[in-house]
């Protein structure tokens, strides 16, 4: 099998966590801190972890505001994060190609 | 180079965009309150004697006017408490499910009620047809929700359609009971298995209830 595909896998996204935050928002215009965690079953340090590492790659971009006067913060996928998602699916599809003309 | 965990990354992704999509409010509280609402106004309309066919009509219009903004403010009460966007795409997406069938429901009731005064019995075609698009719209929300909502869509259908065979039987036999007893029906559906159904998910959703 060719490595290539492997190779250029993005190790940002390429983490469980980050991999299905990634997910998620790609689905969603946007989602608020509290949906995120909830429907991953993750602790607030552990998504604020992966959502900073993310943030700083320029895949996701935060928005905070108020809602009934209460604080909402939402996530949503950048442009440059939406290229990098799909890209890295690309490279899945292509990987399971490769493995499915070997066989 | 083994491949099996690329599908598998494939597989978990498919899955969560899936669940991105899907309503997360707890429906507990909504159904309860919803069954609240139809078990007091079916009391109300008992005891307070509103049998002309257009009162009745007019009266559950009303009613579940009531019941949808009841159902929104619990709604609204319950995504401010979680500190998430009342109005998100899960939100839309189930309230433009529900509304085809509620906008038909709303039309034969119209019409229904309009031309009940030459014909008074028609007045119990309400009860099923409320029933059957009620489902419908259950059932169609379902696809963006969890917890059994198709099945209890399909609950109202069934139980519409078998009150429009009983209307209909009886009407060709010995005449229909008094409006009365249609305020009994509408309680014992809308207001009776909203109030079990959501008794069972209250009992079954975990840490969602409290709103």
């Amino acid at each position: 099998m060719n490595p290539e595909p492997f190779l250029q896998l993005d190790r940002v996204i390429h983490e469980k966590g980050r991999l299905a935050i990634m997910s998620l928002l790609a689905a969603a215009p946007q989602l608020a801190f509290t949906e995120l965690r909830d429907t991953l079953n993750m602790t607030d340090g552990n998504i604020t972890a992966h959502l900073r590492t993310l943030q700083e790659s320029g895949y996701v971009a935060v928005t905070k505001s108020f809602q009934s006067g209460r604080p909402l913060t939402t996530f949503a996928l950048t442009a440059e994060g939406r290229k990098a998602f799909a890209t890295y699916i690309d490279l899945l599809e292509q990987i399971v190609q490769q493995s499915k003309g070997e066989k | 180079m083994e491949s099996g965990w690329a599908s598998e990354h494939l597989q978990v992704i498919r899955t969560l965009m899936e669940r991105a999509a899907v309503y997360r409010r707890a429906l507990a509280p909504t159904t309860l309150v919803t069954g609240g609402i139809g078990t007091a106004a079916a009391l109300i309309g008992w005891f307070t004697r509103i049998e002309s066919p257009r009162g009745f009509g007019l009266f559950w219009i009303g009613v579940s006017v009531v019941a949808i903004c009841g159902a929104f403010l619990t709604v609204r009460r319950q995504a401010l408490k979680d500190k998430e966007p009342f109005w998100s795409p899960p939100t839309r997406r189930v309230t433009q499910a529900l509304l085809p069938p509620l906008v038909a429901g709303l039309v034969a009731t119209l019409l229904v009620v309009l031309s009940a005064g030459a014909l008074p019995a028609r007045v119990w075609w309400l009860p099923p047809i409320w029933m059957v698009l009620y489902g419908c719209a259950l059932h169609a929300a379902g696809f963006f929700m969890a917890r059994g909502i198709k099945l209890f869509g399909w609950g109202f259908i069934v139980l519409g359609c078998a009150c429009a065979v009983a209307a209909s039987l009886r009407m060709d036999a010995d005449g229909l009971p008094a409006v009365r007893n249609a305020h009994g029906l509408m309680g014992a559906t809308f207001g009776g298995l909203h109030l079990a159904y959501g008794a069972y998910l209250y009992l079954t959703e975990k840490g969602k209830n409290a709103a």
